[in-house]
């Protein structure tokens, strides 16, 4: 399989801390990996970065087709419905209104989201939201998928859904970067990536 | 064609998240209103609603780019440009600021009697406007909404401290605004110049806003990947 997302000597530091050091992440299609790691070790800033919305101090990230990135803050309008929210991002990828809100119910409705048109984003529970916020970051059907602990907030039932979709999104041949801290989950991904503490950061274990 | 399909349902989501709060609407008109109203037996009274106006306005403009900064950086990964977002905001709030100065011309020619009533509509509209750049920049340049509101009550405050004639008046965003309001009292007073001003400043903002904004929102595309395992050289 063909390389979706190759990252090459990432670094980044941010004042005196460094956070990532020479980092290393190859993707292929049809492949799921989990990027593991203890808190600060630089996992968010190392997708945000594949993603495009923050520059590396050194480094290269290359991508082959769409980045769908699902950040771990859900950052979405509070007085816009979920509608509204999935118009407005299928604009930005020049897909129509109805285009938007058919795909978007699909998926939304994929991972047991009750829509009602009338409820703003305000008015909903966390785990709601984050449906909202994976949704739109899978709206484009893009070949890569960043998804920085996207099941945050998720019950036991769509949790585990979401654990499934990554088996689908594998079969559809997406490269798929999750963070996560369930370790239970590992089983189900292709390869782990760890980021440990810097200097020496990027450790992989064992493939599936 | 698309580019503009962007920017117009930026301005109606603009407008469907503002609407659905009501406080913040009706300050909106009671802000300029008390300002209007506390000095109505001033001879001043015009000015310094058009001043009360342009806070509010202005804090509107400030609180839709602070509160969206996240959802911005998004938007422009799914394909908006950071001028989309920032004409977007213009596209709704600069109409509902001439909304509002029509209300206010109609009330201050009603109590305040302006020898030309055009100029006088003319110079709250132009106020209104001049402050939706304007808070669309220091929103732009500031990190949260405590810096940004404390940064237009510093500019505006200033301006109403002073009169047209100080030195310190002439730099500041409403001072074209301002000359067009004392102008609408005074027959055949020059309207030229504070118009001019007025759209030069305007301009200015907006052109602030968009470098300011566009550093803030920026997104680097990767790199193509060209064959299995390679991409070219250079930066990212």
């Amino acid at each position: 399989m063909a390389d979706l997302l190759v990252a090459s000597g990432v670094c980044k530091r941010y004042g005196a801390t460094t956070i990532l050091d020479h980092v290393d992440l190859r993707v292929r299609a049809g492949e799921v990996v989990a990027l593991t790691g203890e808190n600060g070790a630089g996992k968010s800033t190392l997708m945000r970065i594949c993603a495009g919305i923050v520059a590396p101090d050194a480094g290269r990230v290359a991508a082959c087709g769409a980045i769908g990135y699902c950040p771990q803050s859900i950052g979405l309008f509070e007085l816009l419905t979920a509608d509204d929210h999935l118009v407005m991002f299928g604009r930005g990828a020049a897909m129509s209104r109805s285009e938007s809100l058919e795909r978007g119910h699909a998926l939304l409705h994929e991972f047991g989201y009750a829509i009602d048109e009338r409820i703003v984003v305000r008015d909903l529970s966390g785990g709601s939201r984050q449906k909202i916020n994976l949704a739109l970051a899978l709206l484009t059907d893009p070949a890569v998928l960043l998804l920085d602990e996207p099941y945050q907030g998720f019950d036991r039932g769509t949790y585990v859904n979401f654990w499934d979709h990554c088996q689908i999104w594998r079969t559809a041949g997406k490269a798929v970067v999750v963070v996560t801290h369930m370790l239970a989950e590992l089983d189900r991904v292709d390869r782990v990536v760890e980021l440990a503490a810097h200097p020496s950061r990027s450790h992989e274990h064992g493939h599936r | 064609m698309n580019a503009i399909r962007r920017v117009l349902l930026m301005a109606e989501m603009h407008g469907r998240d503002l609407i659905r709060r009501y406080v913040a609407l009706a300050l909106l008109v009671a802000l300029p209103l008390a300002f209007y109203l506390a000095s109505v037996s001033d001879d001043r009274s015009a000015v310094t609603g058009g001043v009360g106006m342009a806070f509010a306005i202005s804090g509107a403009s400030l609180f839709s780019v602070l509160s969206a900064q996240e959802v911005d950086q998004r938007l422009v990964l799914c394909g908006y440009r950071p001028v989309e977002l920032l004409l977007g905001r213009l596209g709704f709030l600069g109409p509902l600021g001439l909304v509002i100065a029509a209300l206010f011309a109609g009330l201050m020619e009603l109590l305040s009697h302006p020898a030309r009533p055009f100029v006088l509509a003319l110079g709250l509209a132009v106020t209104a406007l001049q402050a939706v750049p304007f808070g669309l920049a220091v929103g732009a340049a500031v990190p949260r909404e405590l810096e940004g509101t404390l940064t237009i009550i510093g500019v505006i405050g200033v301006q109403l401290a002073t009169t047209s004639t100080d030195v310190g008046a002439k730099i500041l965003p409403f001072y074209g605004p301002r000359r067009l309001i004392e102008a609408s009292f005074v027959r055949n007073a020059p309207m030229g110049g504070p118009v001019l001003q007025t759209l030069a400043y305007g301009i200015g903002l907006l052109i602030v806003a968009r470098l300011l904004v566009g550093r803030r929102v920026v997104v680097r595309r990767p790199l193509p990947l060209t064959t299995e395992g390679e991409h070219p050289t250079g930066p990212s």
